[in-house]
């Protein structure tokens, strides 16, 4: 579900709807994006304010619910006008506009801590590899167009040479460029990293290919009786509790005895380390695979999973037991691992991206005024002005940077001061 | 003794002493303004000049609330410069030369014309407290003199030590004694005490000196002009500057003497400030430069003394020599008085409330260099808020604090109590967010009504600056109804002067708001044929100041959306006994910092670093809750 609540919650819920929508009544919709082809068929309904959750004005759109398909929605709310909210923010205005009790102030405060907690590791999740690199790049051209430009302002009676205004403006020109390029590839999500990953763990053959095929649906892995059989890792999306899950798969971890094999161990240590949920197997019916797997990484959750089950007479109670082989337990696997990854009360990926996104919207904007007003007016000043705007954009992403470390900047560049 | 007393005692008479004096004389207060010498009232200790970049901001802001300085700098100043002419106005700004003696002159003046101020040349040695709040000072000579609010303005006189190559030596500044029993005093009351250090370069006998092998630099014409009473009548005989600069010789002297500087053999410990480093640092951090310019400032019209900005040094007196003779016009130079480092003690300025009184005692407010600032204009502007604030306290009124939207004057005691400082704290515009709204040029707009309500502000400023805001407002209004059509003899007029395009029927406000339309071409083509002179008499300055607003006015809704979530964030108190830690969803580590600061409201808590988005919303619920409850 998508809610829009303020003063323009109704127009962009009834453009999205293609509908007029009435109050405390849901109506069918087909949600619109802007070319007027259909999104997603779905329900809407309006609240006016004050009577609502928030106070003010509030729409909600109820789709389907593939993740996708939300991405979408919330895109076509953006481009309409709306930003996106900041953790707890509706509870926020709800409480702020006299809506919740008082007694529900602490409650509030803790949704927004947790949920920003959660925004943050979406965050970090979102950020890992190129995107990340790329940003940061994008933060450090940024960051070293506004020293040259503040120095030239607040140093123009010393005998440093700044840059030329000439130089500025073309690297706004290539800064311009590199930020379309990472908007494209962000906005296709092709940068931007998957959601939680769930990685297998466990000694050779203890049958982490097989659960994996399992909770995937179909044979993905090879699967064989073999030890090193999986001689990399694999791959697999699957979808828990709204969230895109991907299934990783390792080579089992021991001293390889090929090269080929020596390269899938290293990637399998990669995953394991950098996985969000991890399941340790072992075999029940050889007890000594128990406790062979790797220390866990921090803010890892781990759950220990005894595999074959069907092998053994008596069950072990102390963890999780399952066949992967026949499906015992599997259904109590997935609900334990949905149940970790709720309360990991992680945002899921697409929002994480559809910030960044914006953030990276508003950092182009404000270059384009920079350039545009550099031009025209030839006043660094405002120039300084939209490029400050640009870089707290990107310090949504990926942090702040402050006045002082714009100054530290300076005296460490150039020789000031009499 | 008995009988002596004031309602505000201002400790100290430089450039923040003096300021904080007269603004509580002219709100009425009972003023006594103590020093160690009548001589030295508005001395100059470092470089003498007044304004810069930043720095002049903070002139035109004292100035625009009834302060000293402009005033005094337009009757001392021997060269003006406008800095940053070709930039827009919001970075424009105005310095000038000073010559010590007028300027001493001038601000002596100031302080004896004033009424409700008297002055006593005292050693102070102690503050008396009851009930934590401060009740009198007492001299070294055990004279005592009672007061509702002391403001203390020691600049680099409190623990003051001099440093000259291996030699060092307690003093505030050269041939002056430094305030040691208040030193002492202070940290035995449990304030923050750090040390930071500045540097003076030696002085040149100009007569040594070959001053036609350097680059002349004159005063900009028309004369630029400080105060917004001033006028270039006031301005004496202008003086030229001097540009040359150091050469490799210059620093193989310093590299070969630098094991005898204090500052790098360790017996400094301040912290000096990064834009403002001595020779020896320049050398050291920046070894790749091959020159370093030095501008020769005059000292004044009566004396050959000049003074070399750039090369300040505490090298020893040899070392000092030969540095300088090594420079070009200088081979024969003679040295009056040789450079120095000075260490200084200050105390950490979050242990302030934003109207500079300290958290610790009542009544007792801290101004300039003792609050870890540095320069004269930072000096002076927080001069005038203490003694308004003194005053204020005296007459029990509410505290004033101009926000960081108001004027840099707000940007300096937030910065100060907020952040505290790590190194000298000197004013820049980048340090302002809402730069381009903080001018010079609108200074008295922003503050002079402000002064007036204060009691700051004099009949005669008042009547000037009234009369010229209705002639700015008439004449913005009579253009934004002016249309001009593109047929028109007017228009042509204009494209022909500025080469801008009038395609369409277009207001004359919105012609200026184009870059290429300058203030004298429309003036040129409109004043005769329209109407604006049967609506008001306007002079060029006016038709320049509706050129500024004009060109700034398409930043104004953008800055005003951030100001509202500022303003909002301002009106959420905090209140002084607000338990952090009981909050769930902060951070340890921030609810320590919260508590250390105490922030005042939620604005100032916004700045404190490592605070979040999410972290502000979960107090701003819980402050809700609290004011609600």
């Amino acid at each position: 579900m998508v809610r829009l609540s303020g003063p323009e919650a109704l127009r962009i819920g009834e453009t999205i709807s293609a509908t007029e929508l009435q109050t405390r009544h849901l109506t069918r919709a087909t949600f619109e994006d802007s070319n007027g082809e259909a999104i997603d068929e779905g329900l809407a309904v309006a609240f006016r304010g004050p009577a609502s959750y928030t106070g003010e004005d509030v729409v909600e759109l109820h789709a389907h619910g593939s993740p996708v398909l939300l991405a979408m929605l919330l895109e076509r709310s953006l481009a309409l006008g709306a930003r996106m909210a900041k953790p707890g923010e509706f509870s926020e205005r709800a409480f702020l506009s006299g809506k919740l009790d008082l007694v529900q102030a602490e409650a509030v405060a803790d949704l927004i801590a947790s949920g920003s907690i959660g925004m943050a590791r979406a965050a970090v999740r979102s950020l890992k590899g190129e995107f990340s690199r790329r940003v940061t790049a994008l933060d450090d051209a940024i960051k070293a167009i506004r020293v040259e430009i503040e120095a030239s302002i607040d140093f123009a009676d010393e005998a440093e040479s700044f840059v030329e205004m000439r130089e500025i403006e073309t690297r706004l020109a290539a800064l311009a460029t590199q930020v379309d390029a990472v908007l494209g590839e962000a906005a296709r999500g092709a940068a931007l990293s998957k959601g939680l990953t769930l990685v297998l763990t466990g000694a050779p053959n203890v049958g982490k290919s097989s659960l994996m095929n399992r909770l995937a649906g179909h044979e993905r892995a090879i699967v064989s009786a073999e030890p090193g059989t999986t001689r990399d890792v694999l791959h697999q999306q699957i979808e828990l509790a709204g969230q895109q899950l991907e299934v990783v798969d390792t080579a089992g971890l021991r001293s390889a005895s090929s090269e080929v094999e020596a390269e899938g161990v290293k990637r399998a240590q990669a995953a394991i380390e950098e996985a969000d949920v991890r399941l340790d197997l072992w075999d029940a019916s050889r007890p000594e695979t128990r406790g062979a797997w790797p220390a866990p990484s921090t803010g890892q959750v781990v759950i220990e999973v005894m595999n074959k089950q069907d092998l053994v007479a008596t069950r072990e109670t102390d963890c999780l037991a399952i066949s992967a082989k026949d499906g015992t337990g599997c259904a109590e696997l997935v609900k334990e691992v949905e149940r970790q990854v709720l309360s990991a009360r992680g945002e899921p990926t697409f929002l994480a991206r559809a910030r960044h996104v914006e953030a990276l919207q508003r950092c182009q904007e404000a270059l384009k005024s920079a350039r545009h007003e550099h031009i025209t007016a030839k006043a660094p000043e405002l120039v300084a002005e939209s490029l400050r705007e640009a870089h707290t954009a990107l310090g949504e992403i990926v942090g702040l940077t402050t006045t002082e470390d714009l100054l530290g900047e300076i005296f460490r560049n150039f020789c000031l001061g009499k | 003794m008995v009988g002596l007393a004031a309602e505000v005692i201002v400790i100290g008479a430089g450039h923040a002493g003096v300021e904080a004096a007269c603004a509580a004389a002219r709100m009425g207060a009972d003023t006594l303004l103590i020093t160690q010498s009548i001589e030295t009232i508005g001395q100059m200790s470092c470089n003498p000049a007044i304004g810069g970049i930043g720095k002049s901001h903070l002139v035109r802001e004292v100035d625009a609330l009834g302060g000293v300085m402009a005033s005094a700098a337009d009757a001392a100043g021997i060269q003006f410069r406008v800095l940053n002419a070709s930039k827009g106005a919001a970075v424009r700004a105005t310095r000038a030369q000073a010559d010590r003696g007028l300027y001493r002159t001038a601000v002596r003046q100031a302080v004896e014309r004033q009424a409700n101020l008297r002055l006593v040349q005292q050693d102070v040695a102690n503050l008396v407290f009851e009930d934590g709040r401060v009740v009198a000072v007492e001299t070294a000579l055990g004279i005592t003199y009672a007061a509702l609010a002391v403001v203390l303005t020691t600049g680099t006189f409190l623990g003051g030590v001099i440093h000259v190559g291996r030699a060092s030596h307690a003093g505030g500044r050269a041939g002056e004694r430094p305030s040691t029993q208040l030193a002492a005093r202070l940290r035995e009351l449990g304030f923050q005490v750090g040390r930071l250090k500045t540097g003076t370069p030696p002085r040149i006998d100009g007569r040594t000196m070959d001053l036609a092998r350097m680059t002349e630099q004159r005063s900009d014409e028309p004369l630029p002009v400080m105060s917004f009473l001033g006028s270039i009548d006031e301005h004496p005989t202008q003086k030229p500057c001097h540009i040359t600069a150091t050469n490799e010789r210059t620093h193989e002297i310093i590299r070969a003497a630098l094991s005898h500087s204090p500052l790098y053999g360790g017996r400094i410990e301040g912290v000096g400030p990064r834009y403002c480093p001595s020779i020896e640092d320049k050398i050291v951090r920046f070894a790749a430069r091959t020159s370093h310019q030095i501008f020769m400032e005059p000292e004044g019209l009566e004396t050959h003394e000049y003074y070399p900005n750039g090369i300040s040094t505490s090298l020893p007196f040899d070392a000092q020599l030969a540095l300088v003779r090594s420079i070009k016009g200088c081979e024969a130079a003679h040295i009056t008085r040789p450079g120095y480092a000075i260490e200084y003690d200050f105390l950490d300025p979050r242990g302030l409330w934003p109207w500079l009184e300290t958290r610790r005692i009542k009544g007792l407010f801290l101004a300039g260099q003792i609050n870890g600032t540095t320069g004269y204009e930072e000096a002076a502007a927080q001069g005038l808020l203490a003694g308004i604030n003194a005053a204020g306290h005296v007459a029990a009124r509410e505290p004033w604090v101009p926000s960081r939207r108001e004027a840099y004057l707000g940007v300096l005691v937030d910065d100060l109590v907020t952040q505290g400082v790590a190194e000298p704290y000197r004013m820049f515009t980048s340090r302002a967010e809402y730069r381009v709204l903080l001018r010079e040029d609108n200074a008295d707009a922003r503050l002079t009504p402000k002064g007036r309500d204060l009691g700051l502000v004099d009949d005669h400023r008042w009547h000037v600056h009234q009369t010229r805001m209705a002639r700015v407002s008439k004449l913005a209004g009579a253009l934004r109804t002016t249309r001009v059509a593109p047929s028109s003899a007017q228009a042509k007029q204009i494209s022909a002067i500025s080469g801008s395009k009038i395609a369409t029927d277009v207001s004359a406000f919105d012609l200026l708001r184009r870059p290429e339309v300058g203030a004298s071409a429309l003036r040129t083509s409109l004043q005769t044929s329209l109407h604006i002179n049967e609506t008001c008499e306007t002079l060029p300055q006016d038709w320049e100041q509706v050129k500024i607003e004009a060109s700034y006015a398409g930043y104004i809704p953008r800055m005003e959306r951030e100001i509202e979530q500022l303003k909002a964030c301002e009106a959420m108190p905090i209140p002084a006994s607000f338990s952090y830690h009981t909050i769930s969803g902060l951070s340890a580590e921030l609810a320590e910092k919260l508590s250390a600061r105490a922030p005042a409201n939620l604005a100032e808590a916004a700045r404190i670093d490592g605070m979040t988005p999410a972290a502000l919303s979960i107090l701003l619920v819980h402050l809700k809750r609290d004011v609600s409850a």
